[in-house]
């Protein structure tokens, strides 16, 4: 069946209209750290002594005084030091706690719900942009490079639309925008390639599993690597909070939840991601099997799935070895998610191999 | 059973050394106490080995080797290998000839051939072997083990909640008891307790990720001992046998002899591409596809069969897959003396996708009074760009050929075998011929009645990769258990739930409700906890007058509720007592784990797919 | 804690010893004999087999069309030695071999002793050319579906090109040749066919 280039260009449209919308979102999330008020303690609040993070007791005045902080109220304002009088240690200390992530109930800043509605209209796009590139070459849109990425940006979306609702996560809102935003303006301009049929090759329901589950878990662990990201800067402020050393105005990092509760997130994500990962990989070589008749021929890309893979397990290990978390896993999971990036961009694009259907000339 | 047991009643500790001994929930120490090393009594051979053992499989060096593994692959992936691109591999000797010599003396050419790469993998499984086999016959030994004894105090688990009822006691227990073997937990009654505990399938599924990553290892040194990999070049019209003679390359596994090839017989009737026609992918291969017959014996039936990628032919075990396709362009040559020295297709090699222009070479050995040597491009479009000649389209619309003729000797008659693709022309001096283009039809006039050359049509050729692989389906097998066995250990989780029931001094009875996770990867354990503790609350409810304050207490690591919700709080199915602070509750505003969780957790850090224990902190 | 450690050990060995076999065909499937030189055929281990008495394998019967057209049949040249050569025009190790094939049947043909071609992946007018070339007055058979190579499969395969089998007079066959003869040995290897048939 011929292309449809009526709907291709439709579909374009759509994307460049999910980026532009994608683009305020992350501008609202900026102005809710910028301008999101300070939550006042909620009535009936328990004096919870908080107790993640052993930086974060040490710079407390000592557990009885901690015990009588009443806790910082929750909610995607991020907020932080809106504790009365507590020591200033305490309260930069309770700030980065674990409060910001809680769960529980608190009151969502205007600016938050803005940025969520403008994230889920951008999804709504980015969707409805990917449906009709794949209507429009009447297969899967996941053929070439372009598609590909088009395609895991909008589960990263999804995705981190999921986790943040569940977990409340809402700061994590502008790094992920950031990202999205920049990688799918680069898939509309430099990895751009017009809709067509798909190679022989590719002329397979395998292509449904194999990619469609590849497209799943990249769009996990990028959301895992931006949290990661977060993480490590938070990591970094909570330390020197916690040496007494003046940590720089930063006005997000004091909104954003401790590093515990960063990390823990970001290994759920990987947690999500990695048996994902795996059944794609194990996919792949099922259709390289039936392809090409050999399931494992170290081709870069295989090689590079199999790096990741193996990296990933460095980071899941790592969580349970002692003087391994914290920081050097989440330098790991970095390392993992570099792979993939390597894998997306260098590997197809620049080393010969059975993969070679970027599209790109 | 084995690992250490602190008492129940150890000294204030916190929640999670307490509860360290409890066996199975924290992996007992690694075998005996450490070995000491240098300062201690000194160690035998033994000693040194044992040590040497426990450095082999602790997580520490796991990390290590994994991270060997992944970073040994890359050279693997960016340099040109032997086994994928041998032409690669020369290419790079020749451009950088002091690099490559390095480059090869460290097996770097053959990453995945390499001793040290396999040093690194088999160190990698002997350190997961060692880890898994014991953990496997202890789980084998404890799979009908009851949970063991509730602790005293059950205020510093992690997830706690306590209230009174009017029950008494052991009624109290027992109901306590129903409701948790209805969710199938395995319970253990005692004096004054319940103990409950569920998800064993999550070491089950851990060990049987890595038992089965393993597998996989088998699986494929089997199909490197048993099977081999074969290709061959059919050009249409002509056809070929699975054995030795007829194989362009044949890559045999360690045990595999030629006589062990099955017999079957490939002749390629026709073959045909289509191509992208229009719009801006013109040019591109659309479909392809190749009309077959095949006999699995050489006096056995035969059967019709297109093969096409992703279709490949299954014979006697065998797979026989379409890889590429190019031209075979056909010539007639006469020499000096007027035979015909040759006739027949030659394939040409494709250079570029777009177009699919070819190159090749035709030697004629036999030609009298000089031997014989062509080489040059088959051009399936032919479409003269500025002067040159270029193929505008795979598709044979206009298909040309241009060629350079030689004559000499053409260096066949001794020596090395020589590439049919390619011309030796060290012994050859060209013909003083201006290059021509050929249609279909043409000749070139050799001079000095060296003989003529004519170009008499086309055939198309495939190329194929035949395989047998006997390990194939146990890798499959192996795979799956290692998707099964990943599912299993990250969804599946390991906790208990304790009960106590005393009699309260003021009449009633106090039920104290705890539980303890290890491992929460999937995370929804409070969820749960908060479920079972209403479903039990609501049992001990009636005949008791009024809903019954839900104070939790105990020191859960909890992120600040916003206000007191007691581990009874409503979730969807729960018909319990509203929150907020109960009428009868004792004690402090409960701090009870309840709503959608923040990812704050208890000390019973989610576990990742762990093999070995974790090192002693 | 040692008990179970031991038991483990030894399942750990055997499993290192399933290992290191891996290991082992690991390195055969990633650098392996007949790789790509480039020649688009498969040379094969050079090497001669000599085939004991009660341990030779029977020829199958062969029978085929020659390149001049003519049938033949290997079961006609019962009570005669026969060499049978796996060749093609364009292989460079068989045009090496050709001038001592031609002149050992040159001087065996008083002695009964029938040489047979197989003419692997070739034309007939290159296949024509190659024999008047180096003077070649036996026989070949054309094989284009290697029907005659898969009927040895069971007992001498040619497992490369070039490959000469040495079959005496009673049908069984005595040597196998993978590479290109030499003179003196494969006059050895006829004489003894030769011998032992009388």
């Amino acid at each position: 069946m011929p292309v449809n280039t009526g709907l291709a260009d439709v579909s374009n449209d759509f994307l460049l209209a999910a980026v532009v919308i994608y683009a305020f979102a992350m501008l609202a999330f900026a102005c809710d750290f910028a301008f999101g008020r300070k939550q006042a303690p909620a009535a009936g609040q328990v004096p919870a002594p908080a107790l993640v993070g052993a930086a974060r007791a040490e710079a407390a005045a000592g557990p009885g005084a901690l015990a009588e902080v009443p806790a910082p109220p929750p909610g995607g304002a991020g907020t932080g030091s809106s504790v009365p009088a507590p020591a200033a240690g305490a309260g930069a200390a309770a700030g980065t706690g674990d409060g910001a992530a809680a769960g529980g109930r608190g009151r969502v800043s205007r600016w938050v719900a803005v940025a969520v509605a403008l994230t889920c209209a951008g999804l709504a796009a980015h969707t409805t942009g990917v449906v009709l590139r794949g209507l429009s070459v009447h297969r899967l849109p996941w053929g070439d490079m372009y598609e590909f990425v088009t395609a895991l940006t909008c589960v990263a979306v999804a995705f981190f639309l999921a986790v943040m609702i569940r977990y409340r996560a809402y700061y994590l809102g502008l790094f992920v925008m950031i990202a999205v935003v920049l990688v799918l303006g680069l898939a509309e301009t430099v990895i751009y390639t017009p809709a067509g049929p798909l190679v022989p090759a590719l002329q397979s329901y395998w292509l449904a599993i194999h990619v469609t589950a590849m497209t799943l878990a990249t769009g996990v662990f990028f959301v895992a690597a931006v949290i990661g990201v977060t993480y490590l800067f938070v990591d970094r402020y909570a330390r020197r909070v916690a040496a007494g050393r003046p940590a720089g105005a930063d006005g997000i990092l004091r909104r954003l939840p401790g590093p515990e509760a960063l990390d823990r997130l970001a290994y759920r994500t990987v947690v999500f991601g990695f048996p994902i990962w795996t059944f794609g990989v194990m996919a792949g070589a099922i259709w390289a099997d039936k392809a090409w008749g050999s399931y494992w021929s170290w081709d870069p890309t295989e090689t590079w799935a199999f790096i990741t893979w193996v990296v990933y397990a460095c980071f899941l290990h790592a969580r349970a070895t002692a003087g391994w978390r914290g920081r050097r896993a989440a330098y790991i999971q970095l390392a993992g998610f570099g792979c993939v990036l390597f894998n997306v961009l260098v590997v197809s694009l620049v080393i010969p191999g059975l993969h070679s259907y970027a599209g790109l000339s | 059973m084995t690992g250490l047991r602190l008492p129940p009643d150890a000294g204030p500790q916190a929640p999670a050394d307490e509860l360290a001994g409890q066996d199975g929930f924290t992996d007992p120490e690694h075998g005996a106490p450490a070995a000491r090393g240098p300062g201690g009594p000194r160690l035998g051979v033994t000693g040194w080995l044992r040590w040497g053992w426990r450095q082999l499989t602790s997580m520490r060096t796991a990390l290590v080797l994994l991270f060997l593994l992944a970073a040994g692959s890359v050279p693997g992936s960016v340099l040109p290998q032997e086994g994928t691109n041998p032409a690669g591999v020369d290419q790079y000797y020749a451009s950088h000839p002091f690099v490559a010599q390095i480059l090869g003396r460290l097996s770097l050419f053959n990453v995945f051939g390499a001793p040290w790469f396999a040093a690194i993998y088999l160190l990698l499984f002997a350190s997961l072997l060692g880890c898994v086999l014991p953990r496997t016959l202890r789980l084998a030994g404890s799979a009908r083990q009851p949970p063991p004894k509730a602790p005293r105090n059950l205020s510093r688990l992690p997830f706690a909640a306590s209230y009174t009822t009017a029950l008494a006691p052991e009624a109290a227990l027992q109901a306590a008891a129903q409701v948790l073997s209805g969710k199938r937990f395995r319970v253990r009654a005692g004096p004054g307790w319940v103990a409950a505990e569920k998800g064993y399938l999550r070491e089950a599924g851990n060990l049987l990720f890595h038992i089965a990553l393993l597998g996989c290892l088998v699986s494929i040194g089997l199909g490197g001992l048993f099977g081999y990999k074969a290709d061959r070049l059919l050009v249409a019209g002509t056809s070929f046998s699975d054995t030795v003679t007829a194989l362009d390359e044949f890559h045999p596994g360690r045990l595999v002899s030629p006589a062990d090839l099955q017999p079957f017989t490939v002749a390629l009737d026709n073959f045909s591409a289509s191509y992208v026609t229009s719009g801006p992918l013109t040019g591109q291969p659309a479909a392809f596809n190749a009309a077959i017959r095949y006999s699995a014996t050489p006096q056995g039936p035969v059967h019709r069969y297109t093969l096409a990628v992703n279709h490949p032919l299954v014979v006697d075990g065998v797979r026989v897959f379409l890889i590429g396709h190019g031209y075979a362009p056909t010539f007639r040559v006469t020499d000096g003396t007027g035979h015909v020295v040759f006739a027949g297709a030659v394939p040409f090699i494709p250079v570029e996708t777009s177009g699919l222009t070819s190159e090749g070479a035709i030697k004629v050995p036999d030609a009298d009074p000089e031997q014989l040597g062509f080489v040059g491009l088959f051009l399936p479009t032919a479409v003269d760009v500025g002067g040159r000649l270029e193929s505008a389209f795979p598709a044979p619309l206009r298909p040309m050929v241009s060629l350079i003729s030689y004559a000499g000797n053409l260096g066949m008659n001794s020596g090395p075998p020589q590439s049919v693709y390619s011309l030796n022309t060290a012994g050859l001096h060209r013909l003083p011929i201006a290059p021509q283009a050929l249609a279909p039809g043409q000749s070139i006039k050799l001079p000095n009645g060296l003989g003529t050359l004519t170009y008499t049509g086309y055939q198309q050729w495939i190329s194929l990769a035949i395989t047998y692989d006997p390990g194939q389906l146990p890798a499959l097998t192996s795979g799956i258990a290692v998707l099964a066995g990943l599912l299993l250990s990250f969804l599946v989780r390991r906790r208990r739930v304790f009960v106590r029931a005393e009699a309260a001094p003021s009449g009633g009875t106090v039920v104290s409700l705890g539980g303890l996770t290890r491992s929460d990867a999937a995370g929804g354990f409070e969820d749960e906890f908060s479920g079972l503790a209403a479903e039990i609350s609501a049992q001990h409810r009636p005949p008791d007058t009024g809903p019954p304050g839900p104070g939790p207490s105990g020191r859960g690591r909890s992120g600040p509720g916003p206000s007191a919700r007691g581990p009874s709080d409503p979730g969807p199915r729960d018909p319990g007592p509203p929150p907020g602070p109960g009428p009868s509750g004792p004690g402090p505003p409960g701090r009870g784990r309840s709503g959608p969780g923040p990812p704050g957790r208890g000390p019973s850090d989610p576990g990742p797919p762990d093999p070995h224990p974790s090192d002693g902190e | 804690m040692s008990r179970p450690l031991s038991s483990a050990r030894l399942v750990i060995g055997a499993a290192a010893l399933v290992l290191s076999a891996a290991a082992c065909s690991a390195g055969a499937t990633a650098q392996d004999t007949a790789v790509g030189n480039g020649s688009s055929f498969v040379p094969g281990s050079y090497g001669t087999t000599v085939f004991q008495p009660g341990a030779r394998p029977q020829a199958p019967q062969v029978s085929g069309t020659t390149l001049s057209g003519g049938a033949f049949r290997l079961s006609a040249d019962r009570g005669s030695v026969v060499v049978m050569n796996f060749w093609g025009s364009w292989c460079t190790p068989c045009r090496e071999e050709a001038p001592v094939l031609g002149s050992l049947a040159r001087r065996f043909a008083p002695d009964r002793v029938r040489f047979l071609g197989v003419d692997i992946r070739d034309d007939p007018a290159s296949a024509e050319a190659f024999m008047r070339t180096y003077r070649i007055s036996y026989p070949s058979l054309n094989d284009p579906n290697d029907q005659i190579a898969l009927d040895f499969r069971s007992t001498a395969p040619p497992a490369g090109i070039p490959t000469t089998l040495v079959i005496d007079g009673s049908g069984q066959i005595t040597a196998r040749v993978i590479g290109p003869v030499s003179f003196d040995g494969l006059k050895a290897l006829i004489m003894q066919a030769s011998a032992e048939r009388t």
